[in-house]
């Protein structure tokens, strides 16, 4: 009884685990954009994007580290496109944002079916292998929930204490901080507030391909049309949640993905309820989890306001 | 100079999009000239195309024409999607309970009754907003999907039609449906209410102090206040009237279309709808015409599909490039006027 509790517990963490990395690295990645003043919604469309390259370059190679690649770049060129025109052009960022997720949608689905047809059954990919840390992972309980992951989970482990260290305990940090709150004054003791800018939101595009490519190369193993199916937008609720703190968007990363993992386990038990019941409870709880933020979320100053250096 | 400059960069701006369009027709293997004789021949061809493209219209602009209101309020509604669901429901749920009352009383109680539920479902976001600054974006998607489920959930349980096996309401009563105005087009009073529509929102808007004020928090939400102008009650406002029309369009794709709530009734009408109110620059005349010209947009793409293989999917790239390269266009062209104004400022 009480050996059929850990299990039961165990896959609920892992499921967590895994429903939270693509939220966290997402949000990781958004929260370098937002600290520089650039607020992306285009989050859903670079996701999509490294999701879909990830997988293409995967299947026609057979190799995982150029799918992962191709993801992260995919990803880039999106942000890139976004930080194009809302730095350089000053367009309305978040319009940008959806246009390119519009845009996006459309394109990965019309290269989908410019590589497959219309075929029914759909291609599967290669899948990033479960690494096991040595020794660790005999640990009982423990061992199989944090020690038998795929790579993605180190890395974002370890890119949220990299990103913890930067934002708060280097210059660059203090830099990045500054051009969120205050681009003018930045500018004025000598920063560069359009290429720090420009540097957050190609961090951004990184981390919002890689989290595409788990999608498709270590949750699902196969592609299909608006995979990301509103995970870009509840990683921007991540973010908010977190308060733009590493630590703190791991930990809202978690929570959503505990609803999600739930909502599987209580899906599989088979109730005679249909499933949209179970499918939009994550939307739920990611409202529910917004009204948390109530009063608690401090923007920076500048977050999405284009930088005119002339303008006084 | 500047309307020199204009032309200049609309003439750059199609060039963009229709060597985009060539090219991704080539690279799918059809042949150009079929497919975009194709194209045209779905919307002009026959008379069909046609009324085709205005019954594709017509929840575009309600929806668009309440994205637009948003937009001018400053309530960013990127949730018309699920307020066009929430509407169909509430039009499905009248129909059903009062079949038997005659039309005149009907249609306008399904139409207001989709008003309504389609503008609570904008309003929560709204006071979310207005009230704690809860970003209406993340909350008007996060709607959508509850929306978009919800109806899942019901075709499948309590508004389930007994006879059929499919996910699906039962029929509607005959007395909610909106009479087709040119037998045998699909075409239907929904087009001509959607036009009434934009007429009273260009009367609310600009020519009513209600629609002042909610045009001045848009513009400047800290001077409105200032003024004495409550940002929270035009914000409420704004998001129920935004929502409403969604929902509006939603009672139109039910009581003039399909005759049934079906989880597909909206193949992203509402995100469309984003689009539309952009183009038309948020104004109800522009709208109506950015409507039919996404309208025709579809409508042509259709064909296309049809007749040489090209995914309809392409209508996607194309509304997203369109949007990106009028927001470059849209900057680089007002960047001098910028500057004088600051000048005089």
């Amino acid at each position: 009884m009480i050996a059929d509790f850990f299990v039961g517990l165990e896959a609920f963490i892992s499921a967590t685990i895994r429903m939270a990395i693509p939220l966290a690295l997402a949000g990781l990645g958004e929260t370098y954009s937002e600290k520089s003043g650039i607020l992306n919604i285009g989050l859903e469309g670079i996701m999509l994007c490294g999701a879909f390259f990830s997988f293409i370059v995967a299947f026609l190679t057979n190799s995982l580290a150029m799918g992962i690649t191709a993801g992260i770049l995919g990803g880039m060129i999106i942000s890139s496109i976004h930080s194009f025109i809302s730095i350089k052009y000053k367009a309305d960022q978040t319009i940008t944002g959806l246009a390119l997720n519009f845009f996006v949608a459309g394109l990965t689905s019309y290269l989908f079916l410019l590589f497959f047809g219309k075929s029914t059954n759909l291609p599967e990919c290669l899948m990033v292998p479960v690494i096991n840390i040595p020794f660790l992972w005999k640990i009982p309980f423990f061992g199989p929930v944090l020690f038998q992951q795929d790579g993605y989970v180190y890395f974002t482990l370890f890119a949220v204490i990299i990103t913890w260290i930067l934002f708060y305990r280097t210059e660059w940090g203090v830099n990045l901080h500054a051009v969120g709150e205050s681009p003018k004054a930045a500018d004025s003791v000598g920063l560069n507030v359009i290429r720090i800018r420009y540097i957050s939101a190609m961090v951004n595009g990184f981390f919002g391909g890689l989290a595409g490519s788990y999608l498709t190369l270590a949750l699902l193993g196969f592609f299909m049309e608006n995979i990301t199916s509103g995970r870009g937008y509840i990683a921007l609720v991540v973010v908010i949640l977190g308060r733009r703190n590493p630590l703190g968007v791991l930990l809202a990363s978690l929570l959503i993905g505990s609803a999600n993992a739930l909502q599987f386990q209580i899906q599989v038990k088979g109730l005679a309820v249909p499933s949209q019941v179970f499918i939009m409870f994550p939307y739920i709880i990611t409202v529910v989890v917004l009204l948390f933020s109530i009063g608690k979320s401090h923007d920076p100053s500048s977050l999405g306001i284009p930088f005119t250096r002339s303008k006084r | 100079m500047k309307y020199l400059n204009n032309i200049l960069s609309i003439t750059i701006i199609i060039l963009i999009i229709v060597l985009v369009t060539i090219g991704l027709i080539s690279a799918i293997g059809s042949d150009v000239t079929k497919a975009i004789t194709g194209f045209f021949w779905g919307i002009f061809g026959s008379f069909y195309g046609l009324s085709e493209v205005l019954v594709r219209a017509t929840p575009l602009i309600l929806a668009g024409l309440g994205v637009a209101i948003g937009f001018r309020t400053g309530f960013f509604n990127i949730g018309a999607e699920g307020q066009i669901y929430m509407g169909a429901i509430a039009a499905t749920v009248i129909g059903l309970e009062f079949p038997n009352l005659p039309p005149f009383i009907l249609i306008p109680l399904v139409i207001l009754g989709g008003f309504l539920l389609g503008g609570f479902w904008a309003v929560i976001p709204g006071f979310l907003k207005a009230r704690f600054g809860l970003s209406e974006i993340i909350n008007t998607i996060m709607f959508n999907y509850i929306a978009i489920n919800i109806v899942g959930i019901l075709v499948r349980t309590s508004l389930k039609d007994p006879n059929y096996p499919l996910p699906m309401s039962p029929e509607l009563p005959e007395n909610m449906y909106l009479q087709q105005l040119l037998y045998p087009t699909r075409l239907h009073i929904g087009f001509i209410i959607a036009l009434v529509a934009s007429l009273l929102i260009y009367v609310l808007m600009w020519k009513m102090v209600a629609g002042f004020k909610m045009r001045a928090v848009g513009l400047n939400p800290r001077g409105s206040k200032c003024s004495g102008i409550s940002v929270y009650k035009n914000i409420l406002l704004a998001s129920l009237i935004s929502g409403g029309l969604a929902g509006v369009a939603g009672v139109s794709e039910i009581a003039g279309l399909h005759y049934r709530l079906l989880e597909g009734i909206s193949p992203g009408f509402g995100y469309i709808a984003i689009i539309v109110a952009l183009l038309g620059r948020n104004h109800p005349v522009g709208v109506v015409f950015a409507a039919i010209g996404i309208a025709a947009l579809q409508v042509g793409s259709i064909t296309m599909q049809v007749q040489s293989g090209v995914p309809t999917s392409i209508s996607w790239i194309i509304m997203g490039l369109l949007v990106l390269l009028i927001l470059a266009r849209r900057t680089v062209s007002s960047v001098n006027s910028d500057q004088k104004e600051e000048a005089t400022l």
